[in-house]
C-alpha cells in the first residue's frame, strides 16, 4: 500500500529519510530539476499513506535512434520501506513509460559492483551485465580492495522493442570499458 | 586593427574564463581595453570575469554602463547575461533583451530570450505580453502555450488581487479553448487545459476532456495527467464513477496503488445525496444500502489479499480501513473483525520494518480487543532468531500502546533492561553483514534510547541520558550507517549541554545541498547558547554560513530550470518549480540562521558602522519575509507511547522549538538596536543599498503598515515561542530602545546629509559639524532616567544564574541565561554615538552619558561575574570524579561483556570534556568582552 503519484520538487524537503542512507547521493538543486524539467513523466514518488516518503525514482531517455533507451538514473527506497517490492513497483513504471511513451529499445542503469544486494534484485527483474565500467563511482572509502567499488556494472534489460535481445549479452562482466566512454 | 584580428586575441578572454582563471582574464580585457577603450564586448567579458572574481561592486558598475549602450551583438549580450545571471540582477536581464528585441524585432532568439528573461524575474505578465508578440509575428504554437502558462502563473501569484485572479483564468480559459486541437494534444497542453478548469471550477467541462478518446489516451501515459483526473473525478462529485476505473485497474490490471484503494474507500463512504444534490448535514447521513455498499467493498479488498497474500499489503490494508472508517462513520461492525485483521497481517508482515507504520492507525481498539492484542504481541516478543523483526514490532506496538499508569520510571526501568538484553541477544545476528549494511538489532537500542529519554522526562536525572549515551555510540559503532542513531545523538547530547559530540555526529549525517535547509535545526537552533565565538572559536558562525549556500545555489539555478521547462512545454513542473524556488528563498531555517549568525557576529568582530547597516538592511528585508517553514522536524524516530510528547519534543532545548514567533520577535530586537546605532535614515529604500544579490521581495500583507508601528506590535505567538530568559531580553531590549530612540533619531543625520557624504566625500573626520549641517534647529530631547527594569535586568539576571548554578540546572540553561545577558550587555555598545566628546557637547548630553556609563558598568559588572563563576564551575566539569559518576551511572549496562569498562569509561571522557569545554569557553568569552 503504497501511493504511486508524479516525482514534485517539493519533494526535495521530505526526502531525507531515503537520501540520508549511505547508499543514496544528495545531488545539487540542478541535478533534480534538470530531470524533473526534461523528463517530468519519468520521474516517480512513493509515498506511505502516512505521507512519508518512501521512494523514488528518476530517469530519462536518451540514445541514438539505434540504441534508444530509457535510463534509470536514481532508484531508492529508505531502509524502514525495504523488503516491500517497491523497487519492483517502480522500476516497473519507468520501463512501462520508457516502452509505451518513450519507444525504446532497452532500460538501462548502473549499480556499484560491491552493491550485491541491488544487484540481485535487477537480475529477479530481468536485468543483466551488459559492461563492466571503470572508476564509475566516487570512493566510499573502503580501503584495500576497493576497485569493486568504484566500478559500476551497467545493467539492460529489453523492451518489447527489441525482442530478439539484441540489446543485451551473456558475457557482460568480461567486457570492461573506461567511464570516458560512456556518457 | 581588425576586427579579425581582435577576434583571435579575444578568445584567450574566454578560455582563461573557461579554465576559471579569473584573474588573467581581467588582465588582459585591460590590456585589450587600452587599445579599445569603447569595446562594449570586452568591457562585458571584463564585468563577467570580475563577477566570478567576486569582485561585485566594480562588476555592477561595469554591468551598467555596457547595459546603457543597449547591445545588440551576440558575444557582448552573452557576456553580459552570464554576468547579470550571477549577480541575481534579473531585473537588468529583461532589460538587456527587451532593448536588443526591440533594436532587432525580427530576431526570434531575441524575442526568446526576452521572454525566459522574464520568466527569470517573476514578470508573469510581461512575460505574457511578449509571447503573445511572438505568437503574432512568428506564429508558433508553442508561444501561445507560454503565453496562457503565464497567465495562469500570474493568477495564482501571491501578489495579484483577488478579484484579477478569476478574469486571468478567464482569460487562460479563452485562450487555450481557442487553441486546443484534441488531435494534436499531448500530455502537458491537457494537463494545463485541466488545471485552468480545475481552477474555475469548471468539472463538467474538465471531465468531458479527459474522457475524449485523447484525454483517456494520454492519461493512460501520463501519471501528472491521471493524478489530476482523479482530482477532478472527486472534487465533481463523481466518486462512484472514479470506483469503478479503480476497481477495474485493481481486479483487471493488478493495480496495487493505494490511491485506487483509496476511490474505492471514498465511495463506499459516500453520504445519500438529496434530491436537488447537495449533501446532507450531517456528516454521517450514509445511504440506507450502506452495508450493502461496504459488503461489496469488503469482497473486493478480499479477493486482491487472496490473490496477492503476502506479496503486496494493499488489500490487506484496505480492509483495515474500510474497518476504520466505519468506526468513525458511527456505523462500528464487529470488533473481532479488525483484531483478527491485524493480527493476521501481523502474522504475514511482521518480519517487515514498515509493519509499525502500516498497522499503527488500527491499533486504537476496545479494551476487550486491545487486552488481545496485547498478550497477542506480548507472544511475538519471546521468540527469537529469524524472528527479531517481528519481535522489534511487536516492541514498538506494545510501547506505543501504553498508558500513563504504565509508564512510571520503575517500570520503564524495567522495560529498557529488556530491549537492551534482547540488542545484545540479537546482534549476533548481523555479524556477517557487509559493513555498509545496517544492523538488524539497531531499532531495540533505537527503542531503549527513547525509553531512557522518557525516564528523564519523568524525573529529570541525567543519568537515564548517560546510559542513553553509552548504548547508542555502541550500537552506532557495529552500525556506522545507521542514521536514526546519529539522530538520537544529536539530540541527546546538546540536551546534555555537549555541543562538539553533537556536532560530531552531525557531520557523520554527511548533510549537504537542500538537505542543509531541512535538516540544520538539529544542530543551528539556538546555538549561540553554545558557541565559544566570543573567544574566537567560529565554528557554529561558519557553520551558519556553510548551510546557507543552499539559499544562493536556489536563486542562481532554480531560475534557469523554470526557463527549461517552459522550453520543454512542461506544464505539470513549471509551477512546481516556481513555488519550490519562493518556498526555499523564504525558507524559515535560513532567516533562522541568520539571527544566529548576527548574534554570533556581535560577539565576536568588532561592531563598525559597516556590519550595523548591512545587517540592518538585510534584517528589514527578512522582516517583510513570509515565511515557508521547510524543516524536517518528522525525521527523528518516535516509538514514545500515544498520548506522550514525540522523542522529538522531549529532547527540543528548552521544550520549544524556535519558529516563526521568535524568528520575529528576534527580528525586532535586532531591527531596534541596530537601526538605534544606524546613521540609516529609516526613509531611504534600502534594497537600493543592497550590493550584488537583489533578492526578489515577498508577498507581504503588512508591508503598508510603517516599520516602526510593526516593530512595536509584541503578538502572542512571538511570546509563547520565547524562554523566560529570552522573553526578558526582549523586554529590556524594548525598553533600552524606547528609552534611547527620542535622542538617537534626533542625532541621525537627515537623508539628504547622509547621501551628500558618502557621495562628496568630504572629510567628514569631524562628525559634529556635518551632522550639525543637517539637523534641526531645535534642542535635543530632554534626557531621562532610564527605566528602572533596564538596570534591574542584569541583576536579574545575574540572580538567576546563581540561583540555576546552585540549583544544578542542566548545563544548556545555565549557558542560556549567560548568554542572553552577555547578548544583552553587547547592545549597550552597538551605538558609538555618544562617544564623541563634541555631539555630547554640543547637545548637552553629558547627563544621558552619565547615565549609559553607569548602566555598561552595572553590565559589564554583572556579566563579568557570570563569566568569571561559569569559568569557574567549568573546573568542577571534566573532572576525574564526573567521570568516575558517569561511570558509576552507566553500572548496569556494564554487565553486558560487551560495553567494557573502557568503552563506558572513554564517553565519559568525551562528554565532560565537552562540558566542561563550552561551560569554560562561554565563560571566558563572557569575561573577554568584558573586559
Amino acid at each position: 500500500m503504497s501511493i504511486i503519484r508524479p516525482f514534485k520538487a517539493d519533494d526535495l524537503f521530505k526526502f531525507n529519510n531515503i537520501n540520508l542512507d549511505i547508499w543514496t547521493e544528495t545531488y545539487g538543486l540542478g541535478f533534480y530539476f534538470n530531470y524533473l524539467s526534461r523528463w517530468p513523466d519519468m520521474c516517480c514518488t512513493a509515498q506511505h499513506p502516512s505521507g512519508r516518503l518512501m521512494g523514488y525514482v528518476l530517469g530519462k531517455a536518451e540514445g541514438s535512434q539505434n540504441d534508444f533507451h530509457g535510463h534509470v538514473t536514481a532508484l531508492s527506497v529508505a531502509p524502514e520501506y525495504r523488503r516491500l517490492s517497491l523497487a519492483r513497483v517502480l522500476m516497473n513504471f519507468l520501463e512501462t513509460v520508457s516502452d509505451d511513451v518513450y519507444g525504446g529499445l532497452f532500460v538501462d542503469l548502473y549499480v556499484r559492483c560491491t552493491n550485491t544486494i541491488a544487484m540481485e534484485l535487477y537480475e529477479g527483474l530481468g536485468y543483466s551485465v551488459y559492461r563492466r565500467v571503470r572508476e564509475y563511482y566516487g570512493s566510499l572509502g573502503l580501503g584495500p580492495g576497493g576497485k569493486d567499488e568504484e566500478d559500476a556494472f551497467d545493467m539492460r534489460k529489453p523492451l518489447s522493442r527489441d525482442p530478439y535481445r539484441r540489446s543485451v549479452r551473456p558475457n557482460g562482466r568480461d567486457m570492461i570499458v573506461s567511464a570516458h566512454d560512456v556518457s | 586593427m581588425s576586427s579579425l584580428a581582435l577576434e583571435r586575441q579575444i578568445r584567450p578572454i574566454y578560455d582563461a574564463l573557461d579554465s576559471g582563471s579569473h584573474k588573467s582574464a581581467i588582465v588582459t580585457c585591460n590590456k585589450l581595453l587600452k587599445k579599445h577603450p569603447k569595446n562594449e564586448h570586452l568591457k562585458a567579458l571584463k564585468a563577467l570575469a570580475l563577477t566570478r572574481a567576486q569582485k561585485f561592486e566594480e562588476a555592477i558598475a561595469l554591468c551598467e554602463e555596457v547595459l546603457a549602450t543597449k547591445p545588440t551583438d551576440e558575444g557582448t549580450i552573452n557576456a553580459l547575461m552570464h554576468a547579470l545571471r550571477h549577480l541575481g540582477r534579473y531585473a537588468d536581464l529583461v532589460k538587456l533583451f527587451e532593448d536588443a528585441f526591440k533594436q532587432q524585432p525580427d530576431n526570434d532568439e531575441l524575442g526568446r530570450q526576452a521572454f525566459f528573461a522574464n520568466v527569470r524575474a517573476g514578470n508573469w505578465k510581461a512575460a505574457q505580453l511578449l509571447a503573445n508578440r511572438l505568437n503574432k509575428q512568428f506564429h508558433n504554437d508553442r508561444y501561445v502555450f507560454w503565453g496562457i502558462m503565464c497567465t495562469v502563473l500570474q493568477a495564482n501569484d501571491p501578489m495579484t488581487a483577488v478579484d484579477m485572479r478569476e478574469i486571468l483564468l478567464k482569460l487562460a480559459h479563452r485562450l487555450i479553448l481557442a487553441s486546443w486541437k484534441p488531435s494534436e494534444a499531448h500530455a502537458d497542453r491537457l494537463y494545463l487545459y485541466i488545471t485552468i478548469l480545475q481552477q474555475l471550477g469548471l468539472y463538467k467541462d474538465a471531465r468531458e476532456v479527459l474522457e475524449t478518446e485523447s484525454g483517456r489516451f494520454l492519461c493512460s501515459r501520463n501519471i501528472a495527467c491521471d493524478y489530476l483526473r482523479r482530482d477532478i473525478m472527486k472534487a465533481g462529485g463523481w466518486q462512484k464513477e472514479e470506483a469503478e476505473v479503480a476497481k477495474q485497474r485493481i481486479l483487471e490490471k493488478r493495480d496495487r496503488n493505494w490511491l485506487e484503494f483509496l476511490s474505492v474507500l471514498d465511495a463506499t463512504f459516500l453520504p445519500s445525496t438529496l434530491s436537488n444534490g447537495t449533501h446532507h448535514e450531517s456528516s454521517s447521513s450514509l445511504p440506507s444500502d450502506f452495508a450493502q455498499h461496504k459488503e461489496k467493498t469488503r469482497e473486493l479488498f478480499a479477493k486482491v489479499v487472496e490473490e496477492d497474500g503476502s506479496h503486496d499489503r494493499a488489500g490487506w490494508l484496505g480492509l483495515m480501513e474500510l474497518e476504520k472508517l466505519s468506526t468513525t462513520h458511527g456505523v462500528p461492525s464487529d470488533a473481532s473483525r479488525l483484531l483478527d485483521l491485524l493480527k493476521r497481517y501481523f502474522d504475514i508482515f511482521g518480519d517487515k520494518t514498515a509493519c509499525y507504520e502500516d498497522l499503527r492507525p488500527y491499533t486504537d481498539l476496545d479494551s476487550d480487543s486491545s487486552s488481545d492484542w496485547i498478550t497477542f504481541l506480548e507472544d511475538s516478543t519471546k521468540s527469537s532468531g529469524t524472528a527479531l523483526r517481528r519481535s522489534i514490532n511487536a516492541h514498538k506496538f506494545l510501547r506505543y500502546g501504553l498508558d500513563k499508569a504504565r509508564l512510571t520510571v520503575d517500570q520503564e526501568s524495567s522495560r529498557v533492561v529488556n530491549l537492551v538484553d534482547e540488542y545484545f541477544e540479537a546482534l549476533p545476528l548481523g555479524r556477517d553483514l557487509p559493513k555498509l549494511e545496517l544492523q538488524p538489532a539497531d531499532d531495540l537500542a533505537i527503542l531503549a534510547a527513547q525509553v531512557y529519554v522518557n525516564m528523564f522526562a519523568l524525573d529529570n536525572t541525567v543519568a537515564h541520558l548517560h546510559n542513553a549515551v553509552v548504548l547508542l555510540e555502541y550500537a552506532s559503532k557495529k552500525s556506522p550507517q545507521s542514521y536514526q542513531i546519529h539522530l538520537e545523538l544529536i539530540r541527546i547530547y546538546r540536551l546534555l549541554g555537549a555541543p562538539q559530540p553533537a556536532l560530531d555526529h552531525y557531520r557523520l549525517l554527511n548533510v549537504k545541498q537542500i538537505q542543509n535547509d531541512t535538516l540544520s535545526y538539529l544542530i543551528l537552533s539556538r546555538s549561540t547558547s553554545f558557541s565559544l565565538a566570543a573567544t574566537g572559536d567560529l565554528t557554529y558562525a561558519s557553520e551558519c554560513l556553510e548551510s546557507s549556500h543552499i539559499y544562493f545555489s536556489n536563486s542562481q539555478e532554480t531560475a534557469e530550470f523554470v526557463v527549461k521547462a517552459f522550453s520543454m512545454e512542461n506544464a505539470f513542473q513549471v509551477p512546481e518549480l516556481v513555488v519550490f524556488e519562493e518556498r526555499l528563498d523564504n525558507s524559515l531555517q535560513r532567516d533562522l540562521v541568520k539571527i544566529e549568525h548576527v548574534r554570533l557576529r556581535i560577539s565576536h568582530e568588532p561592531i563598525t558602522t559597516e556590519l550595523v547597516d548591512m545587517e540592518l538592511i538585510e534584517l528589514k528585508f527578512i522582516f517583510d519575509r513570509q515565511h515557508h517553514d521547510n524543516r524536517d522536524l518528522g525525521i527523528l524516530p518516535n516509538y514514545q507511547p500515544r498520548g506522550l510528547p514525540s522523542f522529538q519534543s522531549q529532547t527540543t532545548l528548552f521544550g520549544r522549538e524556535p519558529a516563526a514567533g521568535w524568528l520575529s520577535a528576534f527580528l525586532k530586537i535586532y531591527i531596534k538596536a541596530l537601526s538605534a546605532a544606524s546613521d540609516l535614515d529609516p526613509s531611504v529604500e534600502d534594497d537600493k543599498l543592497l550590493i550584488g544579490d537583489r533578492p526578489r521581495q515577498s508577498y507581504s500583507p503588512d508591508a503598508s503598515i510603517p516599520l516602526a508601528e510593526r516593530l512595536a506590535v509584541h503578538t502572542t505567538e512571538e511570546l509563547e515561542e520565547l524562554t523566560e530568559d529570552e522573553l526578558a531580553l526582549f523586554r529590556y531590549m524594548t525598553d533600552l530602545t524606547d528609552w534611547l530612540d527620542p535622542i538617537h533619531n534626533f542625532l541621525r543625520p537627515r537623508p539628504e546629509t547622509a547621501k551628500q557624504t558618502a557621495k562628496n566625500d568630504v572629510s567628514s573626520n569631524d562628525g559634529a559639524s556635518s551632522i550639525e549641517q543637517g539637523k534641526k534647529p531645535e534642542d535635543a530631547p530632554p534626557v531621562t532616567e532610564p527605566p528602572e527594569s533596564i538596570l534591574a535586568y542584569f541583576k536579574n539576571s545575574h540572580a538567576k544564574f546563581s540561583r540555576a548554578v546552585e540549583e544544578r540546572r542542566p548545563i544548556h540553561e545555565i549557558l542560556h541565561i549567560a548568554t542572553l545577558a552577555q547578548e544583552a550587555s553587547e547592545s549597550v555598545i552597538l551605538s558609538i554615538r555618544f562617544k564623541d566628546s563634541s555631539v555630547v557637547r554640543i547637545n548637552k548630553l553629558g547627563l544621558l552619558v552619565q547615565h549609559i556609563k553607569n548602566l555598561r558598568a552595572g553590565a559589564v559588572e554583572a556579566v563579568g561575574q557570570i563569566g568569571a563563576q561559569l569559568t569557574k564551575i567549568s573546573e568542577l566539569e571534566g573532572t576525574l570524579d564526573k567521570r568516575k559518576q558517569f561511570v558509576e551511572n552507566c553500572k548496569a549496562l556494564q554487565a553486558h561483556d560487551e560495553i567494557t569498562h573502557e568503552h563506558v569509561l572513554d564517553l565519559g571522557k568525551k562528554l565532560t570534556d565537552s562540558q566542561k569545554k563550552v561551560m569554560e569557553g562561554v565563560g571566558r568569552g563572557i569575561e573577554r568582552v568584558c573586559k
